[in-house]
């Protein structure tokens, strides 16, 4: 397995790929206990739609991408006091909002459709130190926010009247999570694409709470399904015989792996 | 006082809303706030916490007072894997700086609250696998962990069966008893707070009648809130109020 990594674009895929997964499973236990799974799928539409409009008008998909993702946290993060309209309902309608103007804003670019493809599946292969760097900043300022304020992050998410009464701003914390969540996206979705980051975010975090009834433990759980998945799909993307897109190889071990935590579950 | 409400109208929603909301709570009360559901006995309990907005009127609260919240046990949600320890704890956390993790002290008043109301030896027990009256006295030691002098409850008994239900009333009782606890719960069930509450908010209709337990719990106050007949009996020491009688 060694060998496939001997490559330096192999080891700059594995190295980008640890980077997104580890953040990326991690925060995926806050998402899939928040029940919020598709504000994952959906900020990764944002982003990709912030990424198709900088492309149209020949900027830097970065800051766009950053802009449109922020809106998208500010209403995603609303608890709406009007019953008829849930979070659920405006995460889903911002998805295929999200989804529409991406792909019409690419359409509509010079550089054309080629990009869509990389945006969705994401190409890990061609990833630059820059973006490395980039991704590894994050994933260090992600996870410096949560150790600090991991409570904070918990109570709100589990019970936000108790956390109002004891004095926390709810609203103000789910704003906070959201944006650590949106801005790890953004930068996990150009290296990574919208499919990966949205696997890492879901499958780790479900095959982890499978397995574990302590919450410090299913953090450990998702960020070890993530690094095996990561690792052998990489490895199986390389492999002569097979030859595979790395991002979509990468995602078939993520969810075998779930497949086989959850299958040994039921029979344990 | 812990909390006064005046003139206060409570909105919910476009539809729902109630007017002419003065209420006092002294410090030391056993307050039940009773109704029917629907007819917005939490809507007042989270203005009383301040975490539900009035659209009109004044909520005046005491500096001092540290509100030890119960919600209704449903709201916690079971999918997070948490230990009823884990729980527990969280009625900590406003008293842990906001970067720092739990001290030894934490964690012991965590353990003792656990041992006041008779669950310590469930700590490392799975919440989400806890029976409904053994998760409702977690949720009041998390309650009891934030060193509360106001204990909030939201349908303590809820869903519960009868034995459940009298020992857990008999839990808050002891509580605001043996440790001066004010006590605010709600509840849609008059029997389930007839004998222990010292004052009642009785919510019907749109009215909202407070006074003490005597006398909103008789037999001629009940009978002019109701449309049904309504009698307040005393059964073995116990005032039990029996529905759908004759009016004579």
């Amino acid at each position: 397995m060694i060998s496939a990594f001997h490559d330096p674009f192999m080891r700059s895929a594995l190295v980008a790929s640890l980077a997104v997964g580890i953040v990326c499973a991690y925060l995926g236990v806050h998402v899939v206990l928040r029940r919020v799974v598709f504000v994952g799928a959906t900020l990764a539409q944002v982003s990709a739609a912030g990424i198709g409009l900088a492309l149209l008008l020949g900027l830097n998909p970065w800051p766009v991408s950053i802009a449109l993702m922020l809106v998208g946290v500010a209403i995603f993060s609303l608890r709406s006091a009007d019953r008829r309209v849930t979070r659920e309902s405006l995460i889903g309608v911002g998805y295929v909002v999200a989804s529409a103007l991406a792909v019409l804003f690419v359409a509509k670019s010079a550089q054309g459709e080629a990009h869509l493809l990389d945006m969705l599946s994401g190409n890990i292969l061609t990833v630059t130190s820059r973006q490395i760097i980039a991704m590894a900043v994050v994933a260090v300022v992600v996870g410096a926010l949560h150790l600090g304020f991991g409570k904070q992050f918990l109570f709100t998410g589990l019970d936000p009247d108790m956390a109002r009464t004891a004095g926390f701003k709810a609203g103000l914390w789910d704003l906070f999570f959201f944006l650590t969540l949106g801005v790890t996206i953004v930068f996990a979705i150009q290296i990574a694409g919208a499919l990966l980051v949205f696997a890492f975010l879901v499958a780790p975090a479900v095959t982890a709470l499978l397995i574990t009834e302590k919450l410090s433990r299913a953090y450990i759980a998702a960020i070890i399904a993530a690094v095996v998945a990561t690792v052998a799909g990489l490895h199986l993307s390389f492999l002569p015989a097979l030859d595979l897109p790395s991002g979509p190889a990468i995602v078939v071990v993520l969810f075998t792996i779930l497949a086989l935590v959850a299958a040994w579950t039921r029979v344990r | 006082m812990i909390v006064r409400l005046t003139d206060v109208e409570l909105a919910y929603g476009r539809d729902w809303s109630l007017s002419g909301i003065d209420l006092e709570i002294p410090r030391g009360d056993f307050l039940a706030i009773v109704g029917p559901n629907g007819s917005g006995k939490t809507t007042i309990l989270r203005a009383i916490l301040g975490i539900h907005s009035p659209k009109r009127g004044e909520i005046w609260w005491d500096k001092g007072r540290r509100f030890g919240y119960v919600p209704q046990r449903q709201y916690i949600d079971e999918i997070y894997p948490l230990t009823a320890f884990d729980v527990a704890l969280m009625g900590r956390y406003s008293l842990i700086g906001p970067l720092s993790r739990p001290s030894r002290k934490d964690r012991d008043v965590t353990l003792e609250s656990l041992d006041h109301v008779g669950v310590r030896e469930l700590a490392d027990r799975a919440y989400r696998n806890l029976s409904g009256g053994q998760k409702q006295r977690v949720l009041i030691a998390r309650a009891l962990a934030g060193e509360p002098d106001v204990l909030v409850l939201d349908e303590p008994t809820n869903d519960m069966d009868i034995s459940s239900e009298a020992s857990t009333m008999r839990l808050i009782s002891h509580l605001h008893e043996a440790h001066k606890m004010t006590v605010i719960m709600v509840s849609h069930l008059l029997n389930v707070v007839a004998d222990y509450a010292r004052t009642i908010v009785l919510l019907s209709e749109g009215k909202l009648i407070t006074g003490p337990a005597e006398q909103v719990l008789s037999t001629d106050s009940l009978r002019s809130v109701y449309s049904e007949p309504v009698d307040v009996l005393h059964v073995s020491g116990r005032r039990v109020i029996v529905a759908g009688g004759n009016n004579d």
